[in-house]
């Protein structure tokens, strides 16, 4: 239902009314259990997992996830210092994240996650996949035994860790992970409830545009094998209109959409002009939220 | 060492108690780190600079100069004893460079130019090139002498100013006498830290390890890099030269082809210069040998002496200047001072040659300098290349650290790479092209270079191509 409205803009209102609906209805029917997770979610969680042990290989399928590091975390850095909330001595300093709690939804292997920790953020990883969580952690022992105090990983879904952790981070990211979920809707809106007022989110995704698709989903998966097959579906990609849309509905302001792609045959990452492949979203949590 | 840090580090905040506790926990240590040199009493170092020469030792004080790098730990480790120190008043000494404009960007980056500023340099203001075999020859310089085309400084001075500033920095440790023995790097699993052991056992380990050890680096053999490299069979004679009264304004730099290679006088002072003189290493031998009247006789005959000419690319410089509208007194070559004497024991040979890694970087460890390419003098542009090494790789590491990538991390370290041989390649290759071209008296490659240098010089465009990539700006 979701995702045929997201083609027509017109109607995403009003699923979003309709979604929210649902999703009351179905949280006090289930309040002693976790909610199950749907049958497509299963399906994405149980594909990534399948990487779990590729996931820290600089040379393996992550290769292209590992090369977005260097445009993300500057992104969600500078994004975090413009916001004014970072102490001035910090600034140009290794420890520029310092004290800032961080949710990462969805943070797979965890190459974000330490990466962000490293800056003296205090991050949670939050994800589905067992194996996926398993292989952060032991990432983190063996390779960044230093930075043990500032991660926490959970497996967990994300409205669930709302609950424990209404309004208590200054940062969400959202990287790479809109693209697998079905319901957007659900994900952003728990995210956005663990902001506290004024918290950044910072979405990374594909645009739903024919050359991403053509460029990103066939070219990249099916004939140069950069991602592994049947990792991205048309039907899941999303616009960062419908995502300023929906965080609209959340009251969150969107103050930031940069445009990016991939050069495969460097393995690099550059912003350009134009959101027509990948972009990075910056919005902010309004003051005024009331938390539910 | 090690010991004493420790010590110092808990003892400040603590009480005395716990200072004695610590002290007895230390010197516990201590001997464990003798008796046994178990992994867990390697000392440890955010980056450790393999090599204490002008390159490594500049890279050592950009580091610590940088803000974002300010909180790293770095160790330089050098063969030899400690540095001496510079003596201004003293003779001028023979191994020296010419240092281009990005290199003295870089010097005051690092606040170390005010120090050779106020020692001594001498800038050029005009080059000139010219050969043996047809009239053609080149010369470069900005409009009106504006401003200079390089600067020429003795090596020690440069050694001198950026020591005193890693001196000073609290974040960086110096360990003389210090000859690395074998080198461990954690290639391209992540999990491990670079080692190193040196000649006298001890031993060290650190985030990312810095090959500026030459060009027979210890840290690339380790890396397992493909290496390209040619011995040129051909020696560099450095000496320092008089040059008497007629030298005037000394502040042109000479250097002329001969059929066995490149001689260049780089100006030091009104009346001193320093002798680059490229040749066969029979002559370079003999030359180096020589009584100081025979050598400077044989000098100035490398400069002046008329080599059989190549009639037909002679024929076609002169039409070209035709063509371009300059009569032949415009283009006359303009000789060199007169060189009187020779300072003694200034003579020294080295060999030349041409080396190019395939890689700068790799999981821990990166190559800056002459470990990674190492190029023939004739462009004075080897020890440049090396300090925008330094440059980059400062800018590269401190990008990464404020993205918190490990400082090791080769996928961030790649960049470093990228950037340099972009930058290094065309460079070196015109450097050997050049190197080729000139080394031979063959008529067709002789009409081809007279005719390629002279359009350069009557074609301002490619001329300050060719400029803005030797002098950088």
């Amino acid at each position: 239902m979701l995702r045929s409205s997201l083609f027509a803009n017109g109607k995403l209102r009003q699923s979003l009314s309709s979604i929210l609906a649902t999703k009351a209805a179905r949280k006090s029917s289930s309040t002693a259990t976790p909610p199950p997770i749907d049958a497509g979610t299963q399906k994405e969680v149980r594909h990534h997992e399948n990487h779990a042990s590729e996931w820290w290989n600089q040379n393996g399928t992550m290769s292209a996830l590992h090369a977005l590091n260097e445009i993300r975390v500057p992104f969600i850095r500078d994004g975090m210092v413009a916001r004014g909330t970072v102490k001035p001595g910090y600034v140009n300093t290794t420890r520029v994240l310092n004290g800032q709690r961080i949710l990462e939804v969805g943070c797979g292997g965890g190459l974000l996650t330490e990466q962000l920790a490293r800056l003296g953020a205090q991050v949670t990883g939050i994800d589905l996949g067992e194996k996926l969580i398993e292989a952060a952690r032991t990432h983190l022992e063996c390779s960044s035994p230093e930075l043990t105090n500032n991660v926490a990983y959970i497996i967990e879904p994300v409205d669930q860790h709302a609950k424990t952790n209404c309004e208590c981070y200054d940062a969400v990211i959202v990287s790479e992970v809109l693209e697998h979920v079905d319901d957007k809707v659900a994900l952003l809106e728990a995210s956005v409830r663990t902001l506290k007022p004024g918290g950044s989110i910072f979405i990374t995704t594909l645009n739903k545009t024919l050359p991403m698709w053509f460029g990103g989903v066939i070219l990249g998966e099916y004939v140069l094998s950069l991602a592994p097959k049947g990792t991205h579906h048309w039907d899941k990609m999303i616009s960062p209109l419908d995502v300023q849309r929906i965080l609209d509905t959340m009251n969150c302001q969107t103050i930031l959409v940069n445009g990016s792609t991939y050069d495969f045959w460097s393995n690099t990452w550059r912003w350009i002009n134009s959101t027509q492949m990948c972009y990075a979203l910056h919005a902010v949590k309004q003051p005024l939220s009331d938390c539910n | 060492m090690l010991a004493f840090l420790r010590i110092r580090s808990v003892a400040l905040p603590a009480g005395n108690i716990r200072v004695l506790s610590s002290k007895l926990l230390s010197t516990k240590n201590g001997t464990d780190s003798i008796g046994s040199r178990s992994e867990s009493t390697k000392a440890h170092y955010d980056i450790i600079i393999g090599g204490g020469g002008l390159v490594g030792t500049t890279l050592a004080a950009a580091l610590s100069s940088n803000p974002t790098l300010a909180d790293k730990k770095v160790l330089l480790l050098e063969g030899a004893p400690e540095f001496k120190g510079f003596d201004p008043a003293g003779p001028y000494q023979n191994r020296v460079s010419a240092i281009n404009k990005n290199s003295i960007e870089l010097f005051k980056s690092i606040d170390a130019w005010s120090h050779i500023e106020a020692a001594r340099y001498k800038p050029v203001k005009q080059m000139q090139v010219w050969e043996s075999n047809t009239d053609a020859l080149i010369q470069f310089q900005h409009d009106n002498f504006a401003s200079d085309v390089a600067c020429i400084i003795e090596n020690d001075l440069i050694l001198d100013a950026v020591y005193a500033k890693v001196k000073d920095a609290p974040n960086v440790e110096i360990q003389n006498k210090a000859r690395i023995q074998c080198v461990r790097l954690p290639k391209d699993s992540q999990s491990q830290l670079s080692e190193l052991e040196l000649q006298d056992g001890r031993t060290f380990s650190c985030d990312l390890l810095i090959g500026a050890d030459g060009a027979n680096s210890v840290v690339r053999k380790e890396m397992g890099v493909d290496v390209f490299s040619l011995n040129y069979e051909r020696m560099g004679l450095v000496a320092t030269l008089d040059l008497g009264d007629d030298a005037c304004d000394n502040s042109v730099a000479w250097q002329r082809f001969l059929p066995t290679g490149p001689v260049a006088l780089l100006p030091l002072t009104d009346r001193l210069s320093s002798l680059v003189w490229s040749t066969t290493n029979e002559q370079a031998k003999k030359l180096q040998c020589l009584p100081p009247n025979e050598f400077v006789d044989a000098l100035n005959e490398a400069f002046c002496r008329q080599y059989p000419r190549v009639e037909l690319a002679d024929k076609a410089v002169q039409a070209l200047n035709t063509f371009f509208g300059h009569n032949a007194t415009q283009h006359q070559v303009q000789y060199p001072p007169k060189v009187c004497g020779v300072k003694e024991k200034s003579r020294a040979t080295f060999p030349l040659g041409f080396l190019h890694a395939s890689s700068y970087v790799c999981s821990g460890a990166a190559l800056v300098g002459d470990a990674a390419h190492r190029i023939h003098p004739l462009a004075g542009q080897g020890v440049n290349l090396g300090f925008s090494d330094v440059r980059y790789l400062v800018e590269c590491l401190a990008a990464g650290a404020y993205a918190g990538f490990k400082l090791g991390d080769k996928q961030h370290l790649i960049k470093y790479e990228r950037k340099c041989l972009k930058k290094n390649v065309p460079i070196m290759l015109g450097v050997h092209g050049l190197h080729t071209l000139y080394s031979t008296d063959f008529s067709p490659v002789v009409l081809f270079r007279s005719l390629g240098l002279q359009l350069t010089q009557n074609l301002p465009p490619i001329k300050n191509l060719f400029m803005r990539g030797a002098m950088g700006q």
